[in-house]
């Protein structure tokens, strides 16, 4: 039960612009307002104008439950990583082993309003990255599922 | 008489927390040792230019952990309440 | 200016709030939750909380929305009424 011509003509020009601001704000959750959750939450949210406008079956000839859960799984688990290294490297659980490092993500940051640079903040970026994969993926595949359910009594 | 008892219970209820409230100033909070630790140091100890998501994922990284645990489990318990059943399978609500 | 701006996103705030409630129609009681949520991100970010004004805007007034339509398509529109 797809919607009109129109819908999902509009729905395919706004998809890209949603998934790139998503993403800009997961990538810059360090240096403006946003995170992982947020950039998560508005990714989803393309996903869901996608799953609106198109029928069920075509939605999922292409995009399957298990690709979505294993999103989940693995934003978690890459999430608990990260912070788990911190132990082997002789730190707390959740140290920020990478900031003023000089590694990737290790520039240091003078005190005060700066323009701000990509490459800083140590571990947050990562763990926003893995937030963001897993909040996408959660949000997602809840919806899939409740469409999954009313698909079998309507149809 | 129904009417009167709510009436009565949400004046009241709103008076106790406007005259909880009243005597508050908006924005000074007693202790601010933490958070003066936080907007001074938390820049060039974790590098974010965004406090915000310094404290969230940096200081106070153990909620974030809870918090995607929290989401895992709503979406686990989505995927039970909506998983395919067998043909044979019986089941009851309540 | 500000305090207008203010007044009358916590005006449209109460009366969505009302809509929500008395709406027979839950299709319309969904769609007057999104114009809630969207108010209410609109006024975290003139409380100078954008991060959660973010969050609001997509859990709130697209998620959720979403999720409540799709919940009304499985059972029934109307309020009261049993089939």
């Amino acid at each position: 039960m797809s919607m009109s011509k129109i819908v999902r003509a509009a729905a395919c020009v706004l998809l890209p612009f949603i998934l790139v601001f998503g993403f800009y704000i997961v990538m810059h959750g360090h240096l403006t307002p946003g995170g992982g959750f947020q950039g998560g939450a508005v990714i989803a949210t393309g996903f869901v104008l996608l799953m609106a406008a198109f029928s069920y079956d075509s939605i999922t000839a292409r995009l399957s439950k298990s690709s979505l859960t294993g999103g989940e799984t693995l934003g978690l688990l890459l999430f608990i990583v990260t912070a788990a290294v911190a132990l082997g490297l002789g730190g707390t659980f959740f140290g920020n082993w990478l900031a003023n490092s000089g590694a990737i993500f290790g520039t240091p940051v003078a005190f005060g309003a700066n323009p701000g640079n990509l490459n800083t903040a140590g571990v947050i970026p990562i763990m926003n990255l893995a937030v963001g994969i897993e909040v996408l993926g959660g949000l997602s595949v809840i919806l899939l599922y409740m469409l999954s359910g009313v698909h079998e009594e309507v149809a | 008489m129904r009417v009167i008892i709510t009436a009565v219970v949400v004046i009241v209820l709103s008076l106790a927390v406007l005259s909880a409230a009243a005597g508050l100033d908006f924005g000074s909070p007693v202790h601010t040792d933490m958070d003066d630790y936080f907007t001074g140091f938390g820049q060039v100890l974790t590098g974010g230019n965004n406090i915000v998501t310094d404290v969230v994922f940096d200081f106070r990284g153990f909620d974030t952990l809870g918090e995607a645990t929290v989401l895992f489990t709503a979406v686990t318990g989505v995927g039970l309440a909506f998983r395919k059943r067998k043909e044979d399978e019986d089941y009851e609500y309540e | 200016m500000i305090d207008i701006l203010n007044g009358l996103v916590l005006i449209g705030l109460l009366v969505s709030a009302l809509f929500i409630v008395r709406c027979r129609d839950l299709l319309s009681a969904a769609i007057s939750f999104g114009i809630f949520s969207f108010l209410l991100s609109l006024e975290f970010y003139i409380l100078q909380a954008p991060d959660v004004a973010i969050a609001e805007a997509g859990i709130g007034a697209g998620l959720t929305t979403a999720i409540f339509i799709v919940a009304i398509r499985g059972t029934t529109r109307w309020e009261g009424v049993r089939e």
